[in-house]
């Protein structure tokens, strides 16, 4: 008989244009779900479409885990999908456009709102868009959230979401950290 | 010939206080933007406007998935009423809400002629300047 295969919910956000619906169809094993829509405000010169209700990706992860990817819309008025997605997160990434400075304040306000609403789930920052020349560098991308970087517990991952071998390494250093506190809650009870 | 928003808006109303059961409707832009709207008081119309968007979407979504062919709308029922999605043009989306009472079968036909009547004025001219 096949082992129960333990589902881990992967919740990734981000603000506008970050990358979460391409981190999903990076690493997805079945053909990706988006809903994304022509975009018609400020944002359709950056490009053409946005995540209007979510993504859906899944990965396989070893012989008995399966990971699924929930992709959020990163524009502030779909928050009630923020909302929905976040309260059944099992971990979350939160990436952030490294070439895009003038929206780390908007990225520090999901990483609040993920906290909040799903303070046991463990969380990693990963700077996309590394890969081009502007791209800040991490360790300046965590002062701009307004975390200190030597006493944050929080890993941070510069990547590039269009190439299968970053996501990959993002996800495992999530899973790792999922292991890690499920590992601490069980000898802790 | 831009979007004539009062027309979409005068129609919006015209529907909502001449269709009976009716309570509420309003148009919005695939991506979740407010266009139109004649809502009940308290009800945001941007919150409106996102949520149909979203709906739509994952209704039209969840269609193709399961075979469902062509969607024509997405209902909610709840004990108070309905709130019915569907897609006007590729520019457009229409939301209507109405009380428990209303006939389904009625309601559906009296948004179709809606959607009709609104068309003409809901395309984007796509002005190609060169
Ligand atoms: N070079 C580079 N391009 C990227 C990277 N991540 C995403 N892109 C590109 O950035 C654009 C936007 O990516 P999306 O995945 O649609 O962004 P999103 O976060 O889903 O955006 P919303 O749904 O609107 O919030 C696409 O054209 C991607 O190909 C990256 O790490 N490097
Ligand atoms: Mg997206």
């Amino acid at each position: 008989m096949k082992a129960p295969e333990q589902i881990m919910r992967v919740v990734v956000t981000g603000p506008v244009g970050a990358g979460k619906t391409t981190f999903i169809k990076t690493i997805s094993e079945i053909e990706s779900i988006d809903t994304d829509r022509r975009a018609t405000d400020e944002m359709a010169h950056l490009k053409p479409t946005t995540t209007v209700a979510m993504d859906f990706g899944r990965v396989t992860f070893g012989p008995n885990m399966a990971l699924h990817l929930y992709g959020t819309p990163g524009q502030e008025r779909f928050n009630f999908m923020w909302d929905i997605l976040l309260r059944q997160a099992h971990g979350i990434v939160l990436l952030a456009p490294a070439h895009r400075p003038k929206d780390f304040f908007a990225a520090s306000r999901l990483l609040r709102y993920a906290r909040q609403r799903a303070p046991e789930a463990p969380l990693l920052i990963a700077a996309t868009h590394s890969d081009l020349p502007q791209a800040w560098p991490i360790a300046d991308i965590l002062p701009a959230f307004g975390i200190d970087a030597s006493e944050s517990q929080i890993p941070t991952l510069s990547i590039n979401a269009t190439a299968e071998r970053d996501v990959a390494r993002t996800l495992i250093a999530l899973v790792e950290r999922y292991a890690e506190r499920s590992n601490a809650k069980r000898i802790a009870s | 010939m831009p979007i004539n928003y009062s027309a979409i808006q005068s129609a919006l109303q015209e529907f909502v206080t001449s269709v009976s059961n009716v309570q509420g409707a309003s148009i919005m832009s695939p991506d979740g933007l407010a266009i139109a709207s004649s809502l009940p008081a308290g009800m945001e119309e941007e919150r409106v406007a996102a949520m149909s968007a979203a709906m739509l979407a994952l209704g039209e979504r969840i269609g193709r998935e399961l075979s469902r062919g062509q969607i024509e709308r997405i209902l909610v029922e709840g004990e108070k009423g309905y709130a019915i999605v569907s897609s006007c043009t590729e520019d457009a989306v229409l939301i209507v809400l109405t009380d428990e009472k209303v006939k389904l079968g009625v309601i559906n036909l009296e948004v179709r002629q809606l959607i009709d009547r609104l068309r003409p004025s809901l395309t984007f001219a796509k002005t190609n300047v060169a």
